[in-house]
């Protein structure tokens, strides 16, 4: 502890409370504080005991409308009015009996004397249950004279350095209006952003894990949050590292080495080209393409194969099917198919000419017209209502939650109703005319003064960007072109790095911040620097969505090997070999058809349409495989929406599904194919190695693939199989093997 | 750096105890709690179901020693089956309400039915009614999200935003230790599924499809079981083929991802060629007197199916009565313009009666009551004042278009179910309706109630369990909403 602290705790009102938790800190003062009398705070001490206790938890009195057998407390005690008149007006005087106060029903059940459905959640010798049963003895007193308000929590330490497995006790401080300070370490809430790296006791008592990286513990105390943010090291000594081929390197390579974590060497060629090409065109390389890339002697080669991708319309198809998911292109009708058409191409097409981010976001937000003379209009076909259009432009653009704060204050967060209101006021001028098209409104801007009702307080919010003042806005402007404005501005400090995070995470599987989008105070990122530098660097761009691939994809962080040295297999946030990721569903049909030489054919689109440039979800309905597979059906602003991990049915689906069997056996497929020609079957095998993972067989995989094909085959009865079935069902086997393996299944 | 290694904790904060995840002492619901509230961080079922079978240990009484065990039927009566025609009848109401027939006496002393349950009234003792089920939404799609996900929004919604109890269930089980059993822990023979699904939680976690007729002589299970022996032995060298060459180094996967497909590829192979999960589904195994029994017509042998699966492990199943038994629209949506209602409910009473009757008793007659809960409804109940429209087509149970005929349309103000087994309480009637049958006005029941009381049986503390959306906002599995005390006893 520093002097200064001693000097703050010197100056602390000898409250109750903290008397006993400073007898324990310091050991400077003695208990004997608890016995000085003064009144107990309905605010200040009783909410934070009973947010302790957990009462007033969403799924106990604190549920909206009613709350436990009919006894409502607001969400977290975020409404000490409310609260009080719930506990002493009503309950027809019961719950408190100031004459008896250990009669008190709040006491009876809370101890659990009396039967209570969330069991026992004070004991009567604690200090919790000694406060409310002397507040209740004083009066139950809603105010006492000249309470001062809680201005700030703070913790203590902020940020620190925690060895594996070791602890580190945290301190929480509350800052008063009148400038006393209260120690809450026992009141306050702790929550850990990520339970696998460190636990926390509601002591605040952190132990580290040993997982390396950067880990952050929340404080919360009657809506005021404060973050400690630890530093877990590995401590291995990293001697090599990759040469930096730009900042992105820089930062990566430079937090390894802090930590110590030793990253992997960067990978081979082959590995390479097939990464890169999902993550960028969503495909996997061709034949022709992996042959002539592991053959050149070229230097640049690898930045040579990015820039073709990003000029290639796959890059634009696999990032469309990205954003249309997101931004709802869902055909829930059958008449919606040309708005889902049109949004669809508006947004590849988009992307193709690589429209600057801040363009294409602007140009979606202000949509006005139809559908068809302006497509983005799509949006807010599927979007409504402005609180829809406000919680998916907060979560998808900004990487900010809002949804709570619509009914109350933000439980991990500053945003209160009115943030959220004053956001949803850039939406009340949006006007709707019918279209002659079923379920299709022409959108206009409606002259007035933009404003939205705060349902709690009943008074209209106008409209302000997270707190930010953007200025009067006349009736006749179109209060989003300002929010467009506010959006790419210098003062939004939301937009440019919720994107870079969004992208970081496509390629490296885990972003910077995660999830994606749920950027707050509370929730740090594990290489700041990082982030800020991608930030800066788009900014700088223009918002140049390429530009930000090609910087991400370029770096030898990118392209580090995905097998463990024996010391980074713990790592999972900091970059220093590539996590691989399960092909999405999109891309493993694509790939199953280039290695099976199928096809699928999807109604009202072109034969050979790749299932990555699907327009919209009713695909979804007619492929079973996609489905299976946890293709999203943009119903949510989230790309968690997006199912990526395994199950039953796709174990099933892979080994024994009829459209599976039937690509396999696909005539003029290609083990149809391979089964006729004439040539040796070492080059069958390799082309289909090249197909399926851009690289030559190993040795002993050509073995025994070899073997395989020239097995005897026997039905049943034993009786030999004719030759020529036997030769195309072993290429079928074949085949079948190869998509099944996690290598075909995998980007690694 | 203020790294300090005292490891002491403190004892000065209010409630119980300090707790860090995965150190949860039993009856600490709020523990469980907050791991849940958090959408903080990713919070850990395993830990939770734990906790959570602590809990229910600690807190005795009410609950199922042998959870695991315990499985549920869920018959599903798409678009709504008229209450008083059947459950509730209001022979004393005009008959402008009460429809044409006639009541019968059940075993069970001042319970009646309509002459249509003949079978049930005579084993009214093996289950109860509950007569006053109500809920707030008049479609089918929003109706059918209320009673099956706990949705309390009434408009309708191409897609469920809520997972179905179903899926939570499969879930939720998936969380827990690894399946010992080959068959899938959800099952749904000609499911409903129209209105409902696994929603946030993924396709996962929908149920595996039986559909088809099961009375039909060509019946097969796809997916079970391959009877060819050529297959069987193909798909074995495919397997064994990938095998070898599949041998990309395992350590790379830190999330357990490869090991999680290698699992569900083991329970594939498993489902595809064990016998035991072949023997599941075959009904051919039944002797005929049990085939008989449930009705050799779709629903019978749907419902035997049933029972069959989840004798042999299976421990979420529903099935949903509709086609060609229903009349001409296959459903119970028996409006004027699609059936004549009395025609239509004469015409499926039949094949209904005999095959809910089999199932019950045979719950019981097989031990498997205190296990098994058998519960029947649909989305809603279907007006008591009777309408007069024009047909729009011929068909069974509907006269040519343009013929005017009786129909009824929705009703979720007021309607009834049969719970049977899960060591309910039988033999009684819970609740009940106006004169009219109009509104529930005893003992009200709402979607809440009726799913806690399902997942009360499964053990799973609905009130308390919390499962994060898309937005990472924990969302509580029943929100309001309490076991039926009258059936749970």
């Amino acid at each position: 502890m520093t002097s200064r602290d001693m000097d703050r705790l010197q100056r602390l009102v000898p409250w109750h409370l903290v008397g006993f938790l400073l007898a324990m800190l310091t050991g400077a003062l003695s208990a004997s504080a608890g016995e000085l009398e003064r009144t107990v705070s309905f605010v200040n001490d009783v909410i934070p005991v009973l947010t302790k206790a957990g009462c007033n938890a969403g799924g106990c009195h604190g549920k909206a409308g009613g709350g436990q057998n009919g006894f409502q407390l607001s969400l977290l005690g975020f409404e000490p009015q409310e609260d009080y008149e719930h506990l002493v007006l009503e309950g027809r005087g019961r719950r408190l009996f100031p004459a008896d106060p250990d009669r008190s029903l709040m006491l009876m059940k809370a101890t659990g004397q009396v039967s209570h459905g969330g069991g026992v959640r004070l004991v009567a010798t604690s200090e919790g249950y000694s406060l409310l049963r002397q507040w209740i003895q004083q009066g139950k007193h809603f105010n006492s004279e000249g309470e001062p308000d809680l201005v700030s929590i703070v913790v203590d330490p902020a940020r620190g350095s925690v060895k594996a497995h070791g602890y580190q006790q945290l301190k929480s401080l509350a800052h008063y209006s009148d400038g006393s300070v209260r120690d809450i370490t026992g009141l306050a809430l702790y929550e850990c952003n990520d339970d696998a790296m460190a636990e926390v006791t509601d002591a605040g008592l952190v132990t580290a894990s040993d997982i390396p990286g950067k880990v952050a513990v929340m404080v919360r105390y009657q809506g005021k949050i404060a973050v400690y943010s630890a530093s877990v090291p590995l401590g291995a000594p990293v001697e090599t590292l990759p040469a930096s081929r730009n900042f992105v390197d820089e930062l990566v390579f430079a937090n390894l080495k802090e930590l110590g974590v030793p990253p992997s060497p960067v990978c081979d060629d082959a590995t390479f080209l097939r990464r890169v090409s999902i993550d960028i065109g969503g495909r996997l390389p061709t034949e022709t393409e992996a042959r002539e890339f592991l053959a050149s002697a070229d230097a640049d080669k690898r930045d040579r194969a990015i820039e073709s991708l990003l000029r290639s319309p796959d890059y634009a198809d696999y990032f469309a099917n990205k954003w249309t998911a997101l931004l709802k292109n869902r055909r829930d009708d059958a008449s919606d198919i040309t708005s889902n058409f049109a949004f669809h191409s508006w947004i590849r097409d988009s992307l193709l000419a690589n429209k600057p981010y801040d363009q294409l976001v602007r140009e979606l937000l202000a949509a006005t017209g139809t559908v068809i003379a302006n497509p983005p209009v799509a949006w807010y076909k599927r979007v409504k209502d402005p609180k829809s259009q406000i919680e998916d432009v907060a979560q998808l653009f900004l990487g900010v939650r809002m949804q709570c704060a619509q009914c109350h204050h933000h439980p991990f967060e500053r945003w209160s109703q009115d943030d959220y209101y004053g956001l949803a006021a850039f939406f009340s001028q949006v006007g709707r005319k019918p279209t002659d098209t079923r379920g299709e409104d022409l959108i206009f801007h409606k002259r007035g003064t933009a404003g939205s009702k705060n349902v709690k307080t009943g008074l209209t919010v106008k409209p302000a960007a997270l707190g930010d003042n953007v200025g009067e806005i006349a009736p006749d402007e179109d209060p989003r072109l300002r929010l467009a404005d506010w959006m790419s501005g210098e003062s939004n400090p939301f937009f440019a790095k919720a994107l870079v995070n969004r992208y970081w995470k496509h390629f490296f599987k885990r972003g910077l911040i995660e999830p994606e989008d749920d950027i707050r105070d509370t929730n740090p990122s594990t290489n700041p620097e990082l982030l800020a530098a991608l930030e800066d660097h788009f900014r700088k761009s223009d918002f140049n969505l390429k530009d930000l691939v090609r910087v991400i994809a370029s770096s030898h962080a990118y392209q580090l090997s995905a097998m463990p040295n024996e010391h980074n297999l713990a790592d999972r946030q900091n970059y220093s070999r590539y996590y691989p990721k399960r092909l999405q569903a999109e891309v493993l049909l694509d790939a199953f058809h280039q290695l099976t030489g199928a096809t699928t054919s999807f109604a009202n689109l072109p034969a050979g349409t790749r299932a990555v440039a699907l327009p919209d979800n009713s695909y979804n309905k007619s492929s079973p495989f996609l489905r299976v597979f946890g293709r999203p059906e943009s119903t949510s602003v989230c790309e968690c929406e997006r199912v990526q991990s395994a199950s039953l049915a796709q174990s099933l689906h892979l080994i024994n599904a009829s459209d599976i069997k039937s690509k396999l056996a696909t005539s003029n497929g290609r083990a149809d194919r391979l089964s006729k020609e004439e040539r040796p079957d070492a080059e069958k095998i390799g082309e289909l190695y090249m197909v399926a993972f851009s690289r030559e067989p190993r040795p002993d995989e050509l073995r025994i693939a070899l073997d395989y094909l020239a097995q005897e085959r026997t039905d049943a009865a034993g009786k030999p199989v004719d030759k020529t079935k036997a030769t195309r069902e072993n290429f079928e086997d074949l085949v079948w093997a190869l998509t099944n393996t996690k290598e075909f299944l995998f980007n690694h | 750096m203020n790294e300090s290694q005292t490891a002491s904790s403190h004892s000065c904060c209010p409630g119980p105890g300090n707790f860090g995840p995965g150190n949860f002492p039993p009856g600490s619901r709020r523990s469980f709690m907050r791991l849940g509230l958090a959408g903080f961080a990713s919070m850990s079922l395993p830990g939770i179901l734990r906790l959570q079978a602590a809990n229910l240990a600690a807190e005795g009484g009410g609950t199922k020693s042998d959870r695991e065990k315990t499985a549920v039927i869920m018959v599903w009566k798409p678009g709504g089956c008229s209450h008083i025609d059947t459950y509730d009848p209001k022979p004393q109401a005009s008959s402008e309400y009460r429809g044409p027939f006639s009541t019968i006496p059940t075993k069970v002393a001042g319970m009646h039915f309509t002459e249509l349950l003949p079978r049930q009234a005579k084993i009214a003792d093996k289950f109860s009614i509950l007569r006053s089920m109500y809920q707030g939404a008049g479609g089918h799609p929003a109706g059918s999200m209320q009673m099956l996900s706990g949705d309390s929004d009434t408009r309708d919604k191409p897609a469920p935003r809520l997972p179905d109890w179903m899926s939570v269930t499969n879930y939720l089980r998936s969380q827990e230790d690894p399946r010992t059993n080959p068959l899938p822990t959800y099952v749904g023979v000609n499911p409903p599924t129209s209105y409902n699904g696994p929603a946030y939680l993924g396709d996962a976690y929908a149920p595996f499809s039986v559909t088809g007729d099961p009375n039909s002589p060509n019946f097969v299970v796809p997916n079970i079981g391959l009877t060819d022996q050529n297959e069987v032995k193909r798909l074995g060298r495919r397997a064994t083929l990938r095998q070898k060459l599949d041998t990309i180094e395992r350590a790379f996967d830190q999330q357990g991802e490869l090991g999680a497909l290698d699992e569900f590829e083991t329970q594939a192979m498993t489902l595809l060629t064990n016998p035991r999960t072949k023997d599941a589904f075959d009904l051919s195994q039944e002797d005929d007197r049990t085939r008989d029994r449930y009705g050799r017509n779709t629903w019978g042998q749907q419902l035997l199916l049933a029972r069959r699966l989840v004798e042999a492990g299976v421990e979420v199943l529903t099935s949903g009565l509709r086609g060609p038994l229903c009349g001409r629209v296959n459903n119970w949506d028996d409006h004027a313009v699609n059936h004549h209602v009395f025609d239509a409910l004469r015409f499926r009473a039949d094949a209904y009666d005999q095959a809910v009757t089999a199932l019950v008793e045979d719950i019981h007659e097989r031990g498997l009551d205190k296990r098994v809960l058998v519960v029947v409804t649909g989305e809603f109940g279907r007006t008591p004042k009777i309408s007069h429209q024009p047909s729009t087509g011929a068909g069974n149970a509907s006269a040519p278009a343009g013929t005017k005929q009786p129909g009824r349309d929705h009703w979720p103000r007021a309607f009834s179910n049969l719970w049977a087994g899960g060591g309910l309480q039988t033999g009684r009637f819970i609740g009940a309706t106006d004169e009219k049958g109009e509104d529930s006005v005893e003992r009200r029941c709402n979607a809440g109630d009726f799913l806690a009381t399902i997942y009360h049986h499964l053990g799973i503390d609905s009130s308390n369990v919390l499962i994060n959306d898309f937005n990472g906002r924990p969302t509580v599995l029943v929100d309001h909403g309490k076991p039926i005390r009258e059936l749970i006893g």
